[in-house]
């Protein structure tokens, strides 16, 4: 699967080709109407307008799907083969077709981003051959000289599929990095909301159906009706009527359904309905329930108002009642029943909690969610911003290696003897060498890019300073215009605009220094659109540097509103999965206990219901000891052979204390093992406890024995360390 | 008659925690119940002679509060609490709680907790006591091996006559090494009024002496 980061990549490399390419071909075409006398001026009109207006259809019609490319490559070939009459009669090799050539090159160097492999290479044979075909057409005397354009524009091609292949790789890696972290913290989430629910479920049956069934098997009879209700309303919470579900609830019936079980007369203000993501829901219709509880326990009224609003992303649950209120600041807080948790509950999900009381003047608990995405970890855009302008600083060192190793070098050993020291011209381009490697190597040189990059303008006007200025406009000037590429791998962290002015005032210094004046007429439209040209492919590259970060940003928020989405079902599907299994657990055996004692079917003072409620409360009270989430081989083998035996009326009754070391899976056997075999001669009544002290575990059973005595069992183990 | 308030917001432990004490010998009389600590602040409870405390756990979060400020007021504080787990009972004595008792310990232990509460006597039921054997935070005070042996087989065993066949010591030993550890523990940590007559009753004995602490 592509990934966020390749997918923004990808996505917006498309549209900034198609915006160059027509930019660009644009630009050099409409230029060249005004300054290149052509054979058939006609012609040379149709051409231009018809070149961009099917630039303009193709860059629209492109991104939306379809055959075009075929027909693209054919428009292109035609522009070419159509020289003989769009060209001057004396046509120059370093002239006026330069529009054309700058107009298919940017087209072919685009191809990277818009074509596969295989038709990026027919595509750019073909556009080659079609303008070296046309201009050996348009001038049959000297059609070679104009093989070294057409040879650059293949090297160019390459360059480009290399920057293209070589983001695209970062952004991969970048991708790959992102999943491994949203791996790492899925789990890490979901691990907390297992343990934060089970807290919540087992926190909320300490308080009810365990203490019910603790006291009937204590032996505590009076009250039968608080017992009664008391009975009906754990029931509730055993089932634990509101699970979470995946994807979007509607939060008006979950409230509704919160507030079901409620003796409270509530008064509703709802909207017809809300959608609102499951956890979000949860969330709010839980710390409903409770603050409803609440009203029920402590502000002697019976009804309560419940309204929800929302307002753009934020959702705002209300509970008020008239009742006794208190007052948080003189009595502690946390007495009104439900405040920590519902503060806690809402500031997981990113929301808040707030508890307004007074003595006497009732209570009013707000609950409030905000629906929109939070900022994505920063460090993941930061993560995924540097791996693609790691990629691009590497691209833009390869493409100016390559310039200056393939293009500008073989200028300049052809014109080794024309240079009045042709040593002088080694060590500036070394110069320019170093300063790229200095780049490669130091990837945080703040401040000294910009000293580099005066070092790159000093270079290029000294260069041809250190040579007679009739070189300047033939190839022994082999810095003209190519220096500007070591400025834009000196510039690749800056922003564009900084970048594009030091282009832009390095080939304007250039020019002016060489002598701009000192050209004739027909010279001149040559000297600009070729400055042009390169210009626009140096900020071209710079733009795509530019166009990482806002890449980076936009993919991790991509990324992460995907991750909070995946996560928040991952996190529902398990906890419901947990909530199922606790269920099962507990329904069946606590649960006809509690619904007996509710209905009056079962008499508290029978010794066989209070027998049962006590082995009920024990085994609650083991649930409390484990930890689902983190297993422990002891406690569930002890867990195994206590239920073993309670089947038989046996109440065994189970507590823990201190730290131990864990114990693995074999040795918990040995170690449950003589437990197993007392508890198995136990009468009515036993005690299983574990004691962890230095490095020891302790594990002991204390059970009446057939003939009345206590029998005391006791095994221990220590870890090896 | 030994008095007593309860605060707990259970109906069934209230229910129960009122049946025992009625029918313990002699009987205790809970003044008055209730689901707040108001109830041992205001007559009739804030003259009962020992306030039985919920910590109010799960949903409320631990009332801590609520038992400094019912402690640094001179009262016995028995805490009653579902809570079973060892940090719960240090901080309870640490604050100055008179004695710990969890509701699975039942009957028996509560109306023992508050009769020596009533009293100034040191009780340790099995739960405080497994609490008590197993600390091992830096500033407890320090314990012989065989008090730590008596506090870990009282709460392995819930009988005393088993400890004391299993250590070959006299049950009244038992008793006196579980009131030293109390009086030991109630020398440390944060000063209590409370804390300060479990002290002195604990050098009166003679179960310790001032050195020791």
């Amino acid at each position: 699967m592509t990934g966020r980061t390749e997918q923004h990549l990808l996505r917006t490399g498309v549209r900034y080709a198609l915006g160059v390419r027509t930019a660009v071909a644009g630009a050099s075409s409409i230029a060249a109407l005004f300054l290149v006398p052509a054979r058939e001026p006609a012609v040379l009109v149709a051409v231009v307008l018809g070149l961009n207006a099917w630039n303009a259809w193709f860059a629209y019609r492109f991104p939306r799907g379809g055959r075009l490319v075929p027909a693209d490559i054919a428009v292109m070939c035609a522009v070419c083969l159509s020289q003989p009459w769009t060209t001057p009669a004396a046509t120059s090799a370093e002239g006026t077709v330069l529009w054309m050539l700058a107009g298919v090159a940017m087209t072919v160097m685009t191809y990277a981003w818009l074509l596969p492999p295989r038709t990026y290479v027919v595509a750019t044979v073909l556009l080659v051959t079609a303008q070296l075909a046309g201009y050996a057409i348009a001038a049959p005397d000297r059609w070679l000289s104009g093989a070294p354009f057409q040879l650059w524009i293949v090297v160019e091609a390459g360059l480009s599929w290399m920057l293209y292949r070589m983001l695209r790789r970062g952004a991969r890696n970048a991708d790959s990095l992102v999943a491994q972290r949203e791996s790492a913290r899925r789990t890490a989430a979901i691990a907390d909301a297992r343990r934060s629910d089970e807290r919540e479920y087992l926190a909320a049956l300490h308080d009810t159906a365990s203490a019910t069934l603790l006291m009937v098997g204590n032996g505590a009879v009076g009250g039968r009706r608080e017992l009664a209700a008391q009975a009906s309303r754990d029931l509730d919470v055993i089932s634990g009527r509101i699970g979470t579900a995946s994807g979007e609830v509607d939060l008006v019936a979950t409230l509704r359904e919160a507030a079901a079980h409620t003796p409270l007369t509530v008064r509703w203000q709802l909207p017809e309905r809300l959608s609102v993501p499951a956890v979000e829901a949860a969330a709010l219709a839980n710390g409903t329930r409770e603050a409803l509880t609440n009203v029920v326990r402590h502000a002697h009224v019976d009804e309560a108002s419940v309204s929800l609003s929302h307002n753009g992303n934020h959702v705002t649950v209300r509970i008020t009642d008239d009742g006794v209120g208190f007052d948080p600041a003189s009595l502690n807080g946390d007495r009104y029943g439900v405040t920590r948790s519902l503060v806690q509950r809402m500031e997981r999900i990113g929301g808040h909690a707030e508890v307004i009381s007074r003595p006497g003047a009732g209570t009013t608990v707000t609950l409030t969610c905000d629906l929109t995405a939070p900022e994505p970890p920063s460090e993941d855009a930061e993560m995924i911003g540097a791996n693609l302008m790691g990629r691009m600083r590497w691209a833009a060192v390869a493409i100016n290696l390559v310039i200056l190793l393939g293009l500008d070098l073989p200028k300049l050993i052809a014109n080794w003897n024309v240079y009045p020291s042709p040593w002088t011209q080694v060590l500036f381009m070394a110069a320019l060498i170093a300063i790229t490697l200095v780049v490669a190597w130091r990837r945080t040189l703040g401040r000294w890019t910009w000293v580099l990059a005066g070092a790159v303008l000093a270079i290029s006007i000294a260069a041809p300073a250190a040579m007679p200025a009739e070189l300047w406009h033939t190839s022994a000037h082999w810095s003209f215009r190519e220096a500007a590429w070591t400025l834009v791998v000196v510039g690749i962290e800056w922003r564009l605009a900084a970048l594009a002015t030091v282009l832009v005032v390095q080939h304007a210094v250039t020019l002016v220094h060489i002598g701009l004046s000192d050209l004739d007429g027909a010279a001149l439209p040559g000297v600009v659109n070729a400055t042009v040209m390169v210009l626009s492919y140096q900020l071209a590259v710079g733009m795509i540097a530019a166009l990482m970060r806002p890449i980076a940003a936009s993919a991790a928020q991509a990324a992460h509103e995907q991750e909070r989405l995946r996560t928040a079902d991952a996190v529902s599907e398990q906890l419901s999965q947990d909530r199922r299994d606790r269920y099962a657990e507990l329904g069946r055996t606590a649960a006809p206990l509690l619904a007996g004692l509710a209905s009056g079917d079962l008499d508290p003072a029978d010794p066989a219901v209070r027998r049962s409620c006590a082995t009920e409360a024990a085994r609650m009270r083991r649930l409390f000891a484990e930890d689902s989430t983190a297993p422990d081989p002891l406690l569930h083998e002890l867990r195994a052979c206590i239920e073993s035996v309670e089947g038989r009326g046996l109440t065994v009754a189970f507590a823990e204390r201190g730290d131990r070391p864990a114990v693995p899976e074999r040795d918990a056997r040995t170690l449950a093992e003589p437990i197993v075999a007392a508890l198995a001669t136990a009468v009515s009544k036993a005690r299983v406890t574990v004691v962890g002290a230095g490095g020891q575990v302790t594990v002991s059973v204390v059970a009446d024995g057939p003939d009345g005595d206590l029998m005391h069992v006791k095994s221990s183990w220590r870890g090896e360390s | 008659m030994i008095t007593a308030v309860l605060v707990d917001d259970h109906p069934v432990v209230v229910a129960g925690v009122r049946a025992w004490c009625a029918l313990a010998d002699p009987p205790i009389e809970v003044v008055d119940a209730g689901p707040s600590v108001a109830v041992a602040w205001l007559d009739p409870g804030a003259s009962a002679d020992v306030v039985v405390l919920d910590l109010q756990l799960g949903a409320s979060g631990v009332s801590w509060g609520d038992l400094k400020r019912l402690v640094d007021a001179g009262r016995q504080v028995v805490v009653y609490t579902m809570r079973d787990d060892r940090e719960t009972a240090l901080t309870c004595l640490d604050i100055g709680a008179f004695t710990w008792v969890t509701k699975a310990e039942g009957e028996s232990h509560l109306v023992a907790a508050i009769r020596a509460a009533a009293h100034n006597e040191a009780y340790t039921p099995p739960a405080l006591s497994g609490a008590l054997g197993t600390d091992t935070n830096p500033n407890r005070p320090k314990l012989s091996d065989q008090e730590i042996n008596v506090l870990l087989s009282w709460f392995q065993c819930e009988s005393k006559e088993l400890v004391a066949a299993e250590l070959n010591i006299k049950v009244s030993t038992v008793n006196s090494y579980l009131a030293r550890v109390r009086g030991k523990y109630a020398s440390v940590g944060r000063e209590a009024p409370t804390k300060a007559a479990l002290v002195a009753r604990a050098i009166q004995d003679g179960l310790v002496t001032v050195d020791e602490l």
